[in-house]
């Protein structure tokens, strides 16, 4: 597993295992089981398993969404009583974006920046893993308060003071501050380990403006990440130490002023939307030009807006709190940044069109995603404008109308724009294809439901309806028959048909894995490097770096200008490509080895943080463990030892960029 | 699957697919027709945030009507273009195109243009905004004070009102018409929000802070209002409502309230319903000029019994039309009606004929008496209330007999 040796005529990988023992443990060394999943420091094993964790809580996150639509369904509905219900909205909102939208953005970016940068790892394998490690244990801690007398009640947002002591004395809150603190230190470690792989590790020749546009735009998130995270985590520690160890950050009484809160919260919490919706821009932006068969209109102008988009998100938090009291003149400037971050959003939108304008379009479910994303998130985008003009604003601020626009920016930006990737990566990741005519069903009842859902919450929002009520009373609903109880009715029939479309995905899973057809190499007549290599990748990812002249890289390989035409002409197959690759494979690839410690050190947060809550025995017992953990990974090498290899790397690329 | 194969299906499918594609956008217009049908014709939805009745709320909407219009066109706009490109460059076998990769003239062209939109907007914007922050202009003040969950309202003596000691109210907010109102917000407990959505937008009641928010009235009639920021348990039972009324009309409301306390007749239910109270409520609720049996001044003590520190004043509690946080009627939903369906000259005489007996909600009122805990979920179970010392964050369970109640309710009819 470690140590791939082979020989140019050998065309099967040998491992070496390394029979050394270096640190506290030896080494793990199975390639199979289940051991090759929990010790894998593999860029891709956890892609998938950030993936398979972020499903798992979309699944969760998304049945507390069908019971809030249930209690809504009717007025003075009867299936959660307020306590639950507010709960309900506060988890579904933390859980869906914390532990869903986060995570999968991070499973995707683990698994195809070093693909489509042309590298065999990340920066820091192990510390990839104490992330996913710490992602998993951060969102179960979170979950945990359900059976240990409730769950967070303040809403996602968590407004001091109503977070504090008094105003939910159950340890739910507790639990949401803790639990997110460790999901926190995952994005953390997870950004700067993308970051120093995004900037150190690209294939020969790949500028960073000849680099994927998905790269790009999770590059961009992970600076978000980097900067923002330590704003919430700052804001989470006031918050305990609050609640736990009796400080009064909050406490009015105390001369506290509760809005420092919300300007901590939303100083993270304006860039995290960011954060949740440009990994999505990055995969749209890849399957448009796929299936458009021309290169992104505009290239340099969505990454520079993209990275506007990432400076101007840290100028627009207050617009959260323009009904906060925070004066004319703040109140003016947040109007007119959050109008100026439109620009470069809608600059977006703009080249996507211009992409498929003049190509020729094959409509595949993932493609489908994409369109339907634009015109969805252009909704959104448009109802984000009128809330950039404050007056109007403090209208719409707290009803329904937000919740309309931010599920069109969240469901029809980022939740489409996943599942575009799904259906095009699905084939990379597991060499299988996605059966396309349940993705049309898919897709559409997706699209149906959403609208279903959350269109009827524009109307709602507009006549009056605030957000966070666990009723609705019919003597605010209006008359006739488009009164807010038809509306709310069809938002709750929508979110079921929504349901069932999810569910034929999971079911298209399902199908997929069982039918033996493998796919093709090249199913999509790709554009990027991660296409170039076997469905799914190697454990090194490419038998050889490829050398970068073009942007679209693989496009180019196969493709070459008719100089008369200016058409383009087929010049090599993708199979031909890999031939040719594997003929010229590297002789010597030295991988990263797994290793016990991440998920150890992993393991032992949360149990710090249980102790912080219940009882401090517990964190001390929690914090032996992490001591123990960290000196076994310190004195652990990140690599099996030079003297385990036979012979001294001759093109160790691997072992000169795989890191410590 | 490879390149010929999928060539060879791909006539079907791609006609398939714009078949259901078509249908999208029907779809997508049919709900976008509806939507704009059901906001054009008014359903009388009381928080209708597009129905202003007062010049602040009509500040706002004439900036957000064309706002809304410009980007209604502009998605428009963008769905044509998709549904054109998609129609237009379907895979139809056409050779691959020439590898473009954009046009810099046009991509400046089609940013400056957004911009320059949001330009025009942001200058009326800017405007909108320093008008609904003035507060030089004011001509009445009310205190607004929100707590879980209900709101209060203390207006400070104005003598051209007619207001010579100050007013303590619950619920629903009265004022004069064509009058320049100013709120003063703050909070006892957590933010709440104030938010008459057809007088004005909202403004937070931040506690330790005191936030103004601008009210004004064109006609008298009564407007529905909820509180918007998320304040705990019952946020969703924490409404209120702004009446406006005539200036004479408003005089009168105002004398009301401060007329002297009159005490029920002697050996009358609603007697033995004010020995109930002195016993009872007293402890929380202020009627103001009740005396005990000795003669002292009844003064309630809500900070030793409710963690925020307040409960309704009740000194008038009959002038009011609902109760509880205006979360239920005091008036059957006969008396109700007449009183909000009422146009807006006569609104204010019936207004101010207050709650005779025939008109009372005996039904909710009793219920609320009974077990207030089980009509609105607030902090009152005797195991909650370890955080709080063992104070209790809204109206509890008392244990009345039924006869208690009914004393009470006679008693309490008699607080006009």
């Amino acid at each position: 597993m470690a140590i791939i040796e082979r020989e140019t005529e050998v065309m099967v990988p040998v491992t070496v295992t390394p029979t050394s023992t270096y640190g506290v443990l030896k080494r793990p060394v199975s390639a199979t089981g289940w051991r090759a999943w929990v010790f894998t420091v593999d860029h891709k094993k956890l892609g998938l398993m950030y993936g398979a964790t972020a499903m798992f809580f979309f699944i969760v996150g998304g049945v507390e969404a069908l019971l809030i639509r249930l209690q809504l369904a009717a007025p003075n509905g009867k299936v959660l009583n307020a306590d639950l219900y507010n709960q309900m909205f506060t988890m579904h909102a933390t859980t869906m974006v914390f532990l869903f939208v986060m995570p999968m953005a991070a499973g995707l970016a683990n698994y195809f920046i070093p693909l489509q940068i042309g590298a065999r790892d990340v920066a820091f394998p192990r510390i990839n893993a104490l992330g996913f490690w710490l992602l998993l244990f951060g969102g179960i801690f979170i979950n945990l308060s359900w059976f240990l007398g409730g769950a967070a009640d303040g809403g996602w947002f968590m407004y001091a003071p109503n977070s504090g002591p008094v105003f939910s004395p159950t340890n739910g809150i507790d639990f949401w501050a803790f639990g997110l603190q460790i999901a926190g230190i995952a994005s953390l470690t997870g950004a700067i380990n993308l970051i120093v792989t995004v900037l150190n590790m690209r294939a020969p020749g790949m500028t960073l403006m000849k680099m994927p546009i998905f790269t790009w735009m999770m590059t961009v998130v992970q600076f978000l990440l980097l900067f923002a995270v330590p704003v919430i985590t700052v804001a989470l520690f006031l918050l305990s130490f609050q609640r736990n160890f009796g400080a009064r950050f909050f406490d009015v009484a105390a001369g506290a002023d509760p809005l420092l809160w919300q300007h901590l919260f939303w100083i993270f919490g304006h860039p995290e939307v960011y954060i949740l919706v440009l990994p999505a821009f990055g995969i749209v932006s890849e399957v448009l030009p796929v299936f458009s068969r021309k290169p992104l209109f505009g290239y340099p102008f969505v990454v520079f807006s993209g990275a506007a988009i990432g400076f101007v998100g840290w100028g627009v938090w207050a617009h959260h709190m323009f009904a906060s009291g925070l004066g004319p003149v703040s109140v003016a400037v947040f109007s007119l940044t959050t109008m100026a971050i439109a620009v470069p959003t809608g600059v977006k939108i703009i080249n996507w069109t211009l992409t498929m304008w003049g190509g020729k379009l094959y409509f595949s479910t993932a493609m489908k995603f994409s369109i339907g994303l634009i015109v969805l998130f252009t909704v959104g985008g448009l109802s984000g404008v009128t809330h950039s003009v404050a007056p109007s604003d403090t209208q719409q601020t707290d009803t329904y109308y937000i919740v309309a626009h931010f599920h069109y920016v969240l469901f029809g930006g980022a939740v489409l724009g996943f599942f575009s990737g799904f259906y095009y990566w699905w084939p990379k990741m597991f060499g299988k294809m996605l059966n396309e005519k349940l993705g049309g069903w898919n897709f559409w009842l997706m699209v149906i439901g959403m609208n279903l859902t959350f269109g009827p919450m524009h109307i709602l929002g507009l006549q009056g309806q605030p957000r966070r009520m666990y009723q609705w009373t019919e003597a605010r609903a209006g008359e006739g028959f488009f009164n807010l109880a038809f509306w709310n009715l069809i938002a709750s029939i929508g979110s079921f048909v929504l349901a069932v479309g999810i569910l034929l995905f999971l079911i298209n899973v399902v199908i997929t894995a069982r039918n033996p057809t493998k796919s093709p190499l090249d199913p999509w007549n790709s554009r990027s490097l991660e296409w170039m290599t076997s469905n799914p990748p190697k454990e090194h990812n490419f038998d050889v770096i490829p050398t970068v002249h073009h942007l679209d890289e693989f496009f180019h390989r196969k493709y070459e200008e008719d100089s008369a035409t200016h058409t383009m002409r087929q010049i090599a197959t993708a199979e031909e490509i890999m031939a040719e690759q594997e003929r010229n494979a590297d002789k010597h690839i030295h991988m990263p080895s797994p290793s016990y410690w991440p998920i150890v050190l992993a393991g032992a947060v949360p149990i710090i943080t249980f102790g912080m809550i219940f009882s401090h025995l517990i964190a001390v017992i929690g914090g032996v463990i992490l001591l123990f953990a960290a000196f076994g990974w310190a004195l652990e090498p990140s690599t099996a030892p030079e003297s385990d290899f036979e012979n001294n790397s001759s093109q160790g690329t691997a072992l000169d960029k795989v890191g410590h | 699957m490879n390149h010929s194969q999928r060539h060879s299906n791909l006539k079907t499918r791609v006609a398939s697919v714009l078949l259901v594609t078509s249908k999208k956008y029907q779809k997508i217009f049919g709900v976008a027709m509806a939507t704009m049908f059901a906001a054009g014709c008014a359903q009388n939805a009381p928080q209708d945030t597009w129905q202003p009745k007062g010049p602040n709320a009509k500040i706002i909407d004439d900036l957000q009507q064309p706002v809304f219009a410009v980007a209604g066109i502009i998605g428009l706009i963008v769905a044509v273009a998709i549904i054109y490109v998609v129609f237009k460059y379907k895979d139809r076998g056409q050779a691959i195109p020439e590898q473009t990769h954009g046009k810099p003239a046009l991509e400046i062209t089609l940013t400056i243009i957004p911009a320059l939109i949001l330009a025009v907007v942001a200058v009326f914007t800017f405007g909108a905004i320093f008008k609904l922050a003035k507060t030089d202009d004011t001509e009445m003040i009310i205190n607004v004070t929100g707590q879980q969950w209900w709101w209060e309202y203390d207006y400070p003596a104005q003598n051209e009102f007619g207001i010579n000691q100050p007013i303590i109210s619950s619920g629903q907010l009265v004022m004069p018409v064509g009058t320049k109102v100013l709120l003063r917000e703050t909070s006892r407990d957590v933010i709440h929000s104030y938010w008459i959505p057809a007088l004005n937008g909202k403004r937070d009641a931040v506690p330790g802070r005191v936030q103004t928010l601008r009210l004004e009235a064109d006609a008298p009639g009564l407007f529905a209002g909820q509180c918007t920021e998320f304040c705990g348990l019952s946020h969703a039972n924490m409404r209120m409502e702004a009446i406006a009324l005539s200036k004479a009309d408003f005089a009168k409301w105002v004398a009301n309230q401060q007329a002297a306390y009159v005490a029920p007749a002697k050996d009358s239910l609603a007697q033995q319903g004010e020995a109930v109270f002195l016993n009872q409520c007293v402890r929380c609720h202020q009627v103001n000029g009740l005396l005990r049996a000795d003669g002292t001044p009844a003064i309630a003590a809500p900070d030793e019994n409710v963690w925020s520190g307040a409960a309704p004043n009740l000194t008038h509690l009959m002038s009011r039309n609902t109760f509880a946080g205006a979360t239920f009627d005091l008036l059957s939903k006969q008396c109700r009606d007449e009183v909000w369906n009422a146009p807006s000259d006569e609104i204010g005489a019936k207004y101010l004929a207050g709650v005779t007996e025939d008109c009372l909600n005996q039904k909710d009122l009793r219920a609320w008496l009974r077990n207030a805990p089980a009509m609105k979920p607030m902090y009152a179970n005797p195991t909650q209330l370890t955080a709080t010392g063992g104070k209790y964050r809204g109206m509890p369970y008392l244990a009345l007999s039924e006869d208690d109640i009914s004393k009470l309710v006679a008693y309490l009819l008699t607080l006009k």
